[in-house]
């Protein structure tokens, strides 16, 4: 088993280089000269040429490549030329506000749709299984934007239910400030106490949540909709039924744990979507997170902001992945793993 | 059973504050001002962009350019007055006393040195505004004197909304890394609280502001970082935000008829244009030029494009700016002239072909450049559009290998002055940098440079050499002038005191009150 961890962490740490140099040579590639912006709206030609200095590129490309592999292995991700704040502490910042919004996105994903999943399973056919496949369709057809648009206007603008926009109310923010632990407002919050933090919080990420939540949950009921049916058809199934064994301990205990396989990886690949299409939703509800974050690095050419984003994503994407792989090991023990005994 | 808890406790989560804050809406006294960006440049140096809504709260200047058409010209600011000397080389200056700094510091002449001398030294932002400085003088404590290389209107220079802010020489001694932190030190009548990145920046008023305060002044203002134009305007209608910094074109009717929302649409100092390349084949024949000139339909563009929101302009330098000539020739929307002009020209059909380059995501600009493209197809012009980001068609057209035959560009002037586009847009550049029509005059540079030259001594000898010079523009055909561009200033109908200046992107708050 650590074996196995050792070997997958190593291959991260390679696949994270790779992505590294990729992004770093792709991005000088894209048109569009980032000292212009560095040097600001309306600058001269000798401004133009200092900030090309000051941001080391009139350099070779090999000794910029060099010099940034150099400074990211001591932790420094550089300065974004299109904020000119350190590109660690923003990253990091924008990070934990996109991670924390689609994770609850996710568990509002699983609450919900794992239970509708298996009802629509057991009762398949009938009125409830097809108002969750239309339920479902429309999640999966429904475009992010429009839907997040709609839910600001029906949930904010005529039921006043939930704010507008933001991460969390400005006076909260002025009043009530959260101590910066982990970077999750609602974590963060939590542990200090700080009440009024903590539900301002939950109400400003509800509709932004929800809209996030909407095609991954479409997904997980499917899912778990169609690994039920299979699973409930098996012998051992059949066997329990027989001796009288309870209904809801064969559906929760036996039949939904290896029903649970597929829903597990379809989680792993959602987070990876919802993080690179986090953007959307944080464009709408001006959600300070890593989406927008790198749309606008990209469409700015700063490259610093673009490699950064791009390491902190893939490393998100990689981890997850493996702890994907290790609950499937947890989940179900035939599973084997290399190195592992049994 | 389980499950029930867990959706009651969901429920309660989310039902529970609703009803025991009162959803956190801020007091009369606070003004909540819906920017379109967060702060980027806290440096006042070097601040170049939307941070003019924090500076302007913040710093105060010398001077102050007063509403246009209202007398005098400049206002006092931190300057109570000045004179100049017959030469026009020597400025003096006399401050106003008892003014604090938020850090305690005095204000005076020391500190005028001080900023000038740094903001010179870094040569960023906007610092060639101070181009024209030899030296500045500490007479006494409040009187300081500019010595000038050559004549300038340092009195309109100093009211600049960038660059020319008085900021603590203890502050600027901490150095830039220390401003990008969120400081701020000035004299104005808001100090920065505190500075949620990405989120929000909140001011506060300075107790000791030697204007004073009044029981109906904002005590508190958030620069709220709203970059959704749709969720702008939700929020002014709401009432969420005071003021709303970047609303499309397309709500303003919608706006302008809801009672809670002052919508106004001033005339403002920014134009738009396409420069044309007159290096670059068949753009560089005179005939085409004018053509292309008579081809726009430029009530078209005002009506259908901006929807009202402004005005057809004659000639570079727009209309409500002082130093424009309103007598220059006229190219109107005559597509029997341009045909006409077309057959002059000499060149074959089959080689009428431009490219028009232009911003892609705006919405204006790519309406406009269709409608140009479909009037110059009657003309029998044939034209490629070419969209793409800023960066992108900048650095493009400053190459004439890759330039297109037309530029769409927008100006607006750093300081209210003509030379800003005559300088700026069609004076000779050896490297180009905004002269994206690549003309190149000798006459006209004579008489801009001239002009500038004139502005510090003798306004109406410079508004003569500007009108010679933009003539010369005009019958060249450099560029289609299409648009004088008006402002938008939408506000809550219950904040009165406002007064458009389109000198600064927003008010001073410190004017404004709620009704």
């Amino acid at each position: 088993m650590k074996k196995y961890i050792g070997k997958r962490l190593a291959f991260t740490l390679l696949v994270l280089f790779g992505v590294c140099t990729i992004t770093f040579f792709v991005s000088r590639v894209i048109p569009g000269d980032p000292a212009s912006m560095w040097a600001g709206p309306k600058h001269t030609q000798e401004q133009l040429e200092a900030a090309r200095r000051e941001l080391g590129l009139d350099r070779p490309l090999l000794v910029q490549y060099l010099d940034y592999m150099g400074n990211l292995l001591m932790g420094d991700l550089g300065v974004s030329i299109r904020t000119k704040q350190p590109v660690l502490e923003e990253v990091g910042r924008r990070y934990a506000a996109t991670f924390e919004l689609v994770t609850v996105s996710i568990l509002i994903a699983l609450v919900i749709g794992v239970p509708m999943g298996v009802i629509s399973a057991v009762r398949k056919d009938k009125a409830i299984d097809h108002a969750s496949r239309a339920f479902s369709i429309s999640g999966v057809a429904m475009p992010v934007f429009w839907l997040g648009l709609i839910l600001q206007m029906t949930l904010h603008g005529n039921l006043g239910w939930f704010p507008l926009q933001g991460r969390i109310g400005s006076m909260v923010l002025i009043d009530h400030p959260i101590n910066d632990i982990t970077g999750f407002y609602l974590f963060d919050s939590l542990i200090t106490g700080n009440w009024p933090a903590f539900f301002s919080s939950i109400k400003y990420m509800a509709l932004p949540a929800l809209t996030m939540s909407f095609a991954s949950l479409a997904i997980v009921t499917r899912i778990t909709r169609s690994s039920m049916l299979e699973v409930m058809r098996e012998d051992y199934v059949q066997t329990a039924t027989a001796y009288g064994v309870s209904r809801r301990t064969i559906l929760y205990k036996y039949a939904l744990k290896n029903a649970l396989i597929p829903t597990i990886t379809i989680i792993g690949l959602a987070y990876g979507l919802m993080l690179g299409g986090s953007v959307l939703v944080e464009s709408i509800f001006d959600w300070p997170g890593l989406g927008s974050y790198i749309v606008l690095s990209i469409t700015r050419n700063d490259f610093p902001g673009i490699v950064g984003s791009t390491l902190v994503f893939a490393t998100t994407y990689l981890t997850i992945n493996l702890i994907v792989d290790l609950i499937y090991f947890f989940v179900d023990p035939r599973i084997k793993h290399p190195g592992s005994k049994g | 059973m389980k499950k029930s808890i867990l959706i009651l406790v969901l429920v309660l989560a989310l039902a529970l504050p609703g009803a025991v804050l009162t959803a956190g809406a801020a007091d009369r006294n606070t003004f909540v001002f819906a920017s379109y960006g967060d702060v980027k440049d806290w440096d006042p140096a070097i601040a170049f962009s939307l941070e003019v809504f924090m500076l302007r709260q913040v710093y105060e200047g010398l001077t102050v350019y007063n509403t246009p058409g209202e007398k005098p010209l400049i206002l006092p600011g931190l300057a109570t007055s000045w004179t100049t000397s017959d030469d026009g080389l020597t400025w003096t200056f006399n401050l106003r006393k008892g003014v604090k700094f938020h850090d305690g510091e005095p204000f005076n002449a020391a500190a005028v040195k001080y900023v000038i001398d740094r903001n010179k030294k870094l040569g960023k932002g906007a610092a060639f505004i101070w181009a024209a400085v030899k030296e500045v003088k500490v007479v006494d404590d409040h009187t300081v004197q500019f010595l000038l290389k050559y004549p300038a209107p340092i009195d309109i220079i100093a009211s600049a909304q960038y660059c020319a802010w008085m900021y603590s020489p203890k502050a600027g001694e901490k150095g830039t890394d220390w401003f990008m932190q969120g400081n701020a030190i000035g004299t104005g009548p808001y100090k920065v609280d505190k500075w949620d990145k990405s989120q929000q920046t909140v001011l506060s008023a300075f107790k000791g502001y030697w204007g004073g305060w009044m029981d109906n002044n904002f005590k508190r203002v958030i620069l709220k970082v709203v970059t959704e134009e749709s969720t702008q305007v939700q929020m002014l209608k709401s009432g969420e935000a005071d003021a709303a910094s970047l609303i499309p074109i397309d709500s303003i009717p919608g706006l302008k008829k809801d009672p809670a929302v002052a919508m106004l649409t001033p005339p403002s100092w920014k134009n738009y244009m396409y420069l044309i390349n007159v290096k670059k084949f068949p753009t560089d024949n005179l005939k085409i030029r004018q053509a292309i000139n008579y081809a726009c339909d430029y009530q078209g563009v005002i009506d259908g494009v901006l929807n009202g929101g402004g005005s057809i302009p004659s000639g570079p330098i727009p209309a409500t700016m002082w130093g424009h000539d309103p007598n220059l020739r006229i190219y109107d929307f005559n597509l029997e002239k341009a045909k006409k002009l077309v057959e002059e020209s000499g060149i074959a059909k089959d080689k009428l072909k431009i490219t028009i380059a232009y911003i892609g995501t705006s919405q204006v600009y790519s309406n406009v450049a269709q409608m140009l493209q479909a009037n110059l197809a009657q003309i029998g012009i044939t034209v490629e559009l070419l969209p793409g980001p800023w960066g992108t068609i900048w650095d493009k057209a400053k190459n004439l290998e890759t330039a297109p035959n037309m530029q769409s560009m927008a100006w607006w002037p750093t300081y209210p002055t003509p030379s800003d586009w005559l300088i700026g847009l069609w004076r000779t550049e050896d490297k180009t940098l905004f002269n994206l029509s690549h003309y190149s005059n000798p006459k006209y540079d004579k008489l801009v440079d001239d002009g500038a030259a004139a502005e510090g001594l003798d306004k109406a000898r410079a508004i003569e050499l500007y009108s010679k010079a933009q003539k010369i523009l005009v019958d060249d055909a450099v560029a289609v002038f299409y648009a004088d561009v008006n402002d938008q200033a939408g506000m809550r109908a219950d904040i009165g005191g406002f007064i458009y200046n389109p000198s600064y992107n927003i008010a001073r708050i410190y004017d404004l009150y709620r009704k």
